[in-house]
């Protein structure tokens, strides 16, 4: 286990480095500056930024002195707004963090419940009616459930300011984000779950008497799971850096829309950053996910 | 699989190298532009394009122009500098390069128990002085997403001038009439007979908003600061016209920190819109360097709320991407004036989510609606449009290859052919929506003409060609037929072109609703005398790469006046001008 843990942290080292020299040169090779803008910069402005940012140099002599900063723990400044990137990370991650792991947990939680009531009770009504409204979520994209949750209940019913400057409300937002995984993660349990309860084992356990509820809670819900384990990893990566979509439409601060607003600014070192940041992110949930699933089957070989 | 994957890891790493030397090629071209910019030492040009064009033999002979733009900037005459100012405009006109559409405004939107808020032609706000008839201290707003820099000198957007004008101030202020009054100044600035040294007295007993003296000395630092290229401040061309004392501008404070003086190196008619401009705006010395990296990141000290100011507000709480609370400053020089205790920003650039958080009464005062609403909106008695000082238009690529092959005359008639052509009306009614004016001249209506009076007015001096404009903007096929025949193309009977001349262009513009159907409402407008055109649509980056180095026909453009005078649009023209787009002299 020890041997391949250290194992995969060595490997996440070299991917991370190489997602690290890909973004750093295909950023430089899109058309475009950090100090370009609708009125021209001076010369001799331009001249001062591209020198105190190294942008005067070649862009592996920029790599190079990126990436001594980044193994000093430097993440640098925004080009654009001149504030330290590790801090901005930090902060909207804070937030989006909060948001998404509120999501994640509604999502798990009410969707592994309603998959697991929907195998059960396969082709009766509450089947039925929990796939339909499965389906619908996975179709409906967040932002029309966004826009249709601010109008009902910010505009309609004002029971939630859309923006204040005072309290954060994120009910709206949770419930925004977390509804597609909660389907997906719906279908996915129902799935496993009718697959895993034709099992032979899972007969034999009936045969030999077992409880009908450990019979699914030790059984065969720890099986149906697996699937659903290597989806919940990557996908609450996703979820805690924050949705582009729903910060734009309840005017949240989070990471989400500094992954895009960075690469349309063409801010590199924030690029760099949030880049980084979401890779560093994916390979520790990929990794927490195969431990997880050793946990719970003990039959997986970690190897 | 593990060779595999080691073959994809190296082909991919691969792949990344070539990219990057793709772009070190470009990277160092552009070091070569920026060198020889230096050289010259005026070069604006901002462009990391490699890929500027040369000059082509269709291109008008623009030797003269850069030197009447010198001649202007010198002129202590300002009748003389005026005429000239209209001879600039008259060469540019000439060549058709400039295809003007409408003169900007500003709509905004602002609850209708909400008075005394005032914005001025560069589209700068004022909300201190507002009331709000239920007697509510705080006023709720939404500009734009935040700023970059909140540091004045720092600052070059519109949305990013408002939230400077109401935490900082300057020597003078605009008022709700668009004069200028003295702020921190007590009383005018006195001028030299030459018009070439300015002293300004402070007002006694100014303070910032931590309480400490703010003196002339505040201002001497500031403004060199400002000019000094390492600080990198947009504005510091604005400086351009000091006088200089070895490497910094000529401006020092007296040793009692009462009075300001500062010499030009030419008589500068506009220099009281400029002294109400957020560059020239103090900023506390002490706060700046307290910084730890202020050299190399000069707006650190404003990048978190709770930084010294000297206007009606501070910031107390910044939540990025999500709100400002503004306070009043009590150490403000007009304090007692000062109506609204706070003001709440809402900090996002989607107009729909402003537009919602407005019509659930959650803000009072808007500065953006989504262009599908207007229509419905403009009725409203809410909605309000203020006017601005600058110009949308179309530009022309002079070199581009669409002009090959004709004289530089033929080249002028083709463009001024195609500006006949465009609906203008159509498209302020249909997709601009707020009344905005119709351009005729490339100087917007209202520009001041530096010696007191009006720019594009029918006076004595000068007569502009037809109707105080240089066209008449209703539709002209017969003219723009006329002239494409000089030029060389063929039509049938039906005044459609002929298939042995045909004319294809290429419009260029980034994504934008607005943008794009104002070039889908031209591309119908060329099509009505079989002219082809296709709209390329490119991200905003791309955009000004590609319009900046000259790889269009014909791109969309605009500009907002930075300050009131002709000079700062004409001067864009200039052949090293980084603002050059048409490529004129290039």
């Amino acid at each position: 286990m020890t041997k391949y843990v250290v194992k995969r942290v060595l490997l996440a080292v070299v991917t991370l480095f190489l997602i690290c020299l890909i973004t750093f040169f295909a950023m430089n090779a899109i058309p475009g500056g950090p100090f370009n803008g609708e009125k021209a910069k001076s010369a001799a402005v331009m001249k001062v930024l591209n020198e105190r940012y190294n942008l005067d140099k070649p862009v592996i002599v920029q790599f190079g002195y990126y990436m001594k900063n980044l193994l000093h723990g430097d993440f640098g400044v925004s080009l654009k707004t001149g504030r330290d990137i590790r801090q901005t990370i930090n902060e909207s991650f804070a937030i989006s963090a909060r948001i998404g792991a509120m999501a994640m947990v509604i999502a798990i939680i009410v969707g592994i419940v309603l998959g697991s009531i929907a195998a059960l009770m396969r082709n009766k009504w509450p089947d039925r009616v929990i796939v339909f409204f499965a389906t619908l979520a996975t179709a409906m994209p967040s932002f029309v459930l966004a826009s249709l949750l601010l109008l009902l209940f910010c505009i309609k019913l004002k029971w939630i300011p859309v923006w204040s400057s005072t309290s954060h409300n994120y009910i709206l937002p949770v419930l925004s984000l977390s509804l597609y995984p909660m389907a997906y993660i719906t279908r996915l349990t129902k799935t496993s779950m009718l697959d895993v309860l034709g099992q032979d084992y899972i007969r034999t356990a009936r045969a030999k008497g077992v409880a009908g509820w450990k019979v699914i809670f030790k059984h065969a819900l720890r099986n149906a799971l697996i699937p659903v384990i290597t989806y919940v990893g990557p996908m609450t990566a996703s979820i805690l850096t924050g949705s582009l979509v729903i910060e734009k439409i309840f005017t949240i601060g989070g990471l989400g829309s500094k992954f895009v607003d960075c690469i349309t600014n063409r801010d590199y070192t924030m690029i760099m950053g949030t880049t980084i940041f979401l890779a560093t992110l994916m390979v520790i949930m990929n990794l927490l996910s195969d431990l997880v699933y050793k946990l719970v089957d003990p039959r997986i070989k970690l190897e | 699989m593990k060779k595999f994957t080691a073959m994809l890891l190296v082909g991919v790493m691969t792949a990344g190298m070539l990219a990057g030397c793709g772009s070190s090629t470009g990277s160092t071209a552009t070091s070569a532009t920026s060198g020889a910019s230096e050289a010259t030492a005026t070069d604006s040009a901002a462009s990391d394009a490699s890929a500027t064009q040369t000059a082509s033999a269709s291109a008008p002979d623009w030797s003269g122009y850069d030197s009447l733009i010198k001649e202007i900037k010198s002129d202590t005459d300002l009748v003389d500098r005026e005429a000239k100012m209209h001879q600039a405009e008259d060469m540019l006109m000439a060549t058709g390069a400039v295809l003007p559409i409408y003169y900007y405004n500003d709509l905004y939107m602002q609850k209708t128990d909400v008075d005394g808020i005032y914005s001025t032609i560069f589209g700068t706000k004022f909300f201190m002085y507002a009331t709000k008839k239920s007697g509510d201290k705080t006023l709720k707003l939404c500009l734009a997403s935040e700023p970059d820099h909140l540091d004045p000198a720092l600052n070059s957007s519109v949305d990013g001038a408002c939230l400077a004008s109401n935490s900082f101030v300057g020597l003078y202020v605009s008022d709700k009439d668009g004069k200028y009054q003295p702020a921190l100044a007590d009383g005018e600035p006195k001028v030299s007979d030459d018009g070439l040294t300015y002293t300004v007295t402070l007002k006694d007993g100014l303070k910032w908003s931590d309480g400490s003296a703010l003196t002339a000395k505040d201002f001497e630092y500031s403004w060199k600061r400002a000019a000094n290229p390492d600080t990198a401040c947009d504005y510091a061309y604005l400086f351009d016209g000091f006088a200089k004392d070895g490497d910094s501008i000529d401006v020092k404070a007296s040793d009692d920190g009462k009075t300001l003086t500062w010499k030009l190196a030419a008589p500068c008619p506009y220099m009281m819109s400029l002294l109400a401009f957020p560059v020239f705006m103090p900023v506390p010395q002490a706060s700046v360097e307290a910084a730890s990296d202020y050299q190399s990141n000069p707006g650190s000290w404003a990048s978190e709320a709770g930084f010294v100011t000297d206007g009606a507000y501070t910031l107390k709480t910044w939540n990025h991407n999500e709100s400002m609370v503004y306070v009043k400053n009590p150490n403000y020089y007009d304090a007692a004036n000062v109506t609204m205790d706070e003001l709440d920003f809402m900090l996002s650039s989607d107009d729909t989510a402003m537009l919602a958080a407005y019509n659930a009464g959650d803000l009072d005062y808007i500065d953006s609606v989504p262009n599908d609403e207007i229509a419905t909106l403009k009725s409203q008695p809410d909605f309000h449009v203020a006017d601005n000082l600058g110009t949308y238009y179309v530009g022309f690529n002079v070199n581009s290859s669409l002009f090959d092959g004709k004289t530089p005359e033929q080249a002028d008639d083709m463009r001024l052919a195609l500006s006949y052509l465009v609906d203008r009306q159509s498209i302020v009614d249909n997709i601009g929506q707020t009344n905005q004016e119709v351009a005729t001249s490339f100087i917007p209506t209202g520009m001041s003409d530096g010696h007191g009076g009006i720019f594009k007015t029918d006076d004595d001096a000068y007569k502009y060609p037809v109707n105080g404009g240089y066209y008449d903007p209703a539709v002209n096929v017969d003219k723009a037929v006329e002239l494409l025949k000089k030029a060389g193309y063929t039509f049938d009977d039906n005044n459609m072109l002929s298939a042995d001349t045909p004319i294809n262009i290429t419009y260029l513009t980034n994504d934008g609703t607005g943008h794009v159907a104002i070039a889908q409402q031209i591309q119908q407008d060329f099509a009505q005398i079989g002219i082809t055109m296709d709209i390329q649509q490119e991200d905003w980056q791309t955009f000004l790469n590609d319009r900046k180095s000259g790889n269009f026909d014909v791109a969309r453009e605009g500009w907002l006046a930075d300050y009131d005078d002709p000079v700062n649009m004409l001067e864009m023209f200039t052949s090293e001008s980084g603002n050059n787009d048409c490529q004129l002299g290039k």
